[in-house]
């Protein structure tokens, strides 16, 4: 909904993010640098190096899981929304701070040789055939390169550039960085000398990114089983019955499944019904999730906002959605499954009354 | 069933600054978890690493001594009995990750005065070669030595590059290692077996491959595992090789 691509347009919450974020990251840095090491029980302490490097690598790893448990979270409980509303940042510092981690790397590993640093880190190590001892930095390399891209095309120029369905597409590859990752580590750090804490923390954090995706899924599979009842009541002429009066909240959705790409939201307000695609045009947000604020549907993931006539986004924006038409049998709503084209104006079916 | 957005359910909306009370109780109990979560994590992970051991640079400690350079097959420096010190054999290291074959194989059999820094672990010392020039000295009473044989053993232990191990880097064994371990062994720096038992007292052998010839490629895929191995051994002075044979190599772990 932006005519204008800002660099990144500020506002009291995403200062307040980015500051809880800045400083929960240095906190680790601080003690995992400077504080852990006066609790260690060693003959001598490990490199300077060698500690920040896996400061920052294990930094980067912890947050990857946190960004990886916000989509679930958020689906689970709506309070965890306001952490999906700026997460690029979050995406985009822990690229960041892997960057760090691997040049570290670089700048002690692979430093101090006749080879260059970069052919170094190709060339020292080529036993792909193996397990133990296999060159588990390949796994690193492509999870960086990976989190880079994603960071580098997280604006929304490149959403709107790429189209959403590409940007989303290139953007579902951080669960790749993320296996990545894991392999990096479960062939590297965790092949070393037991760490029984290392360990368990990277098997804690497969088990919840995993976990919580499993959970939400089925949870959504089982609200669209639910919903099925709407696919199978097909009427004469092609109308579909998507409940009763009384099932919405004023100023909220009802969200019906047509199919499983195809999910319609009834908005309620003002003693009218009004329905629009459930899929915001900005990133596939909710918007059956969302709520009408000053007579706009408002995404509940971004706030991009849509009239409620036409689902057309307020000028100067532009965004259009697909409309739907209703018809109001007693308190019971049909709706017509064939979406019209987006920006299509539909006269809001009116019940009177402000319920 | 199927979820549904209420009236009265708190909602949030990015770019609007006023956020629903009970949000922001929410969010700022999250983010407490959050930092406090990471800063715990921190700590543990941190104060518990494995300790390196007690190798290092002495810097305050510097090397000169004249002796003479052999290639064995590494670069090593030997240096004759002197007084009641027995005569003694040092690994050679250039600077970073380099040997020191070309000042080796232009200094071979005559005496030299070599200075450096040494690196050291326990009993392992490499010297870090910071400069070798030609030296008026003759060697008497048998010196150097030949090689003492003391017979065919099997060890277990890791293939570590023998600069690093001896405390160049810390920790510098292990599997997070072994790539720049490579790097080291390519560059020249001399291998070296830390075994798991000891021969003689000593559990630390610059290696050699069965003939007593460089070890070349074949010793990547062995580099920085647990194995076991077949192989001679003798005794330079203080300093023991291991001439292993690579053919009888098992990964154990
Ligand atoms: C060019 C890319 C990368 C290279 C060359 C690289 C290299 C390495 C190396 C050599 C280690 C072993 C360090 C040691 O224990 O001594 C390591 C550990 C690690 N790396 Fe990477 N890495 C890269 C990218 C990444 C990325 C993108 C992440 C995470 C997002 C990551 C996370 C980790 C973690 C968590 C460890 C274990 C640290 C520990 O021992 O506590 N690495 N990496
Ligand atoms: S998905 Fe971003 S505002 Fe709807």
């Amino acid at each position: 909904m932006s005519v204008q691509y800002m660099p990144v347009i500020w506002n009291r919450n995403k200062i307040v993010y980015d500051a809880v974020l800045l400083i929960a990251v240095a906190l680790y840095l601080y003690v995992y640098i400077r504080v852990g090491p006066a609790f260690e029980d060693v003959t001598r302490p490990i490199d300077g190096a060698i500690l920040r490097m896996r400061a920052f690598g294990s930094c980067a790893f912890l947050m990857l899981t946190v960004i990886l448990c916000i989509g679930p979270l958020a689906r689970l409980d709506r309070r965890f929304l306001p952490l999906l509303y700026n997460r690029r940042h979050f995406g985009v510092m822990t690229a960041v701070i892997a960057a760090v981690h691997a040049n570290y790397v670089l700048g002690w590993y692979f430093n101090f040789s006749p080879t260059d640093q970069y052919v170094a880190l190709l060339s020292s190590n080529t036993n792909y055939g193996q397990i133990l001892g296999f060159p588990f930095e390949a796994f690193g390399i492509a999870a960086l390169l990976i989190l880079l891209v994603l960071a580098a095309t997280s604006h929304d120029f490149w959403l709107s550039f790429l189209g959403a369905p590409i940007w989303k597409a290139l953007h579902m590859f951080i669960y790749a960085a993320y296996a990545c990752v894991v392999l990096h580590v479960a062939l590297g750090a965790l092949q070393g000398p037991g760490d029984p804490i290392f360990t368990a923390l990277v098997a804690a954090s497969v088990v919840l990114v995993s976990g919580l995706h499993f959970v939400t899924g089925r949870m959504e599979a089982k609200r669209d089983r639910g919903e099925q009842t709407a696919q199978a009541s097909l009427q004469e002429q092609g109308w579909v019955i998507a409940g009763d009066l009384d099932e919405i909240d004023d100023t909220c959705a009802k969200v019906v499944t047509l199919s499983d790409d195809e999910r319609v939201a009834i908005f309620k307000y003002d003693g009218k019904l009004s329905a629009i695609t459930n899929a915001c045009a900005h990133q596939n947000g909710p918007l059956g999730e969302g709520k009408v604020l000053w007579g706009c549907i408002t995404c509940p993931w971004h706030g991009y906002q849509y009239n409620l006539a036409d689902g057309r986004a307020p000028a100067p924006f532009t965004e259009k959605i697909s409309t739907y038409r209703l018809k109001l049998v007693g308190s019971t709503i049909l709706l017509d499954p064939n979406a019209l084209p987006p920006g299509t104006h539909v006269n809001p079916i009116e019940f009177g009354g402000d319920s | 069933m199927s979820w549904r957005q209420t009236k009265d359910a708190p909602f949030f909306v990015g770019y609007l600054n006023a956020v629903p009370k009970p949000l922001v109780t929410f969010l700022a109990v999250f983010s407490l978890c959050f930092a406090g979560g990471l800063g715990l994590a921190a700590l543990a992970l941190s104060s518990t690493q494995n300790d390196p051991g007690n190798g290092g640079f002495q810097w305050g400690n510097r090397f000169e001594h004249v002796g003479l350079l052999e290639l064995r097959p590494y670069p090593v420096l030997r240096v004759p009995a002197d007084g009641d010190t027995p005569a003694r054999t040092y690994m050679l290291a250039g600077q970073g990750k380099r040997g020191v074959f070309e000042q080796a194989e232009a200094n071979k059999g005559s005496p030299v005065s070599l200075r450096g820094v040494p690196v050291n672990r326990g009993d392992l010392t490499m010297i870090q070669v910071g400069g070798v020039e030609a030296a008026e000295a003759r060697f008497e009473g048998g010196f150097p030595s030949d090689a003492v044989p003391l017979g065919r053993w099997k060890l277990t232990g890791e293939i570590c590059d023998g600069k690093c191990y001896a405390g160049a880097m810390r920790p510098g064994r292990g599997l997070a290692h072994k790539a720049c371990a490579n790097l080291c062994l390519t560059g020249g720096i001399p291998p070296v077996f830390v075994s798991s038992g000891d021969v003689k007292g000593r559990n630390f052998f610059l290696m050699a491959d069965s003939d007593g010839k460089l070890l070349g490629d074949e010793l990547k895929p062995l580099l920085a595992l647990y194995i076991e191995v077949e192989g001679d051994v003798e005794q330079l002075d203080d300093l023991m090789v291991f001439k292993a044979d690579l053919s009888t190599a098992r990964v154990l772990k």
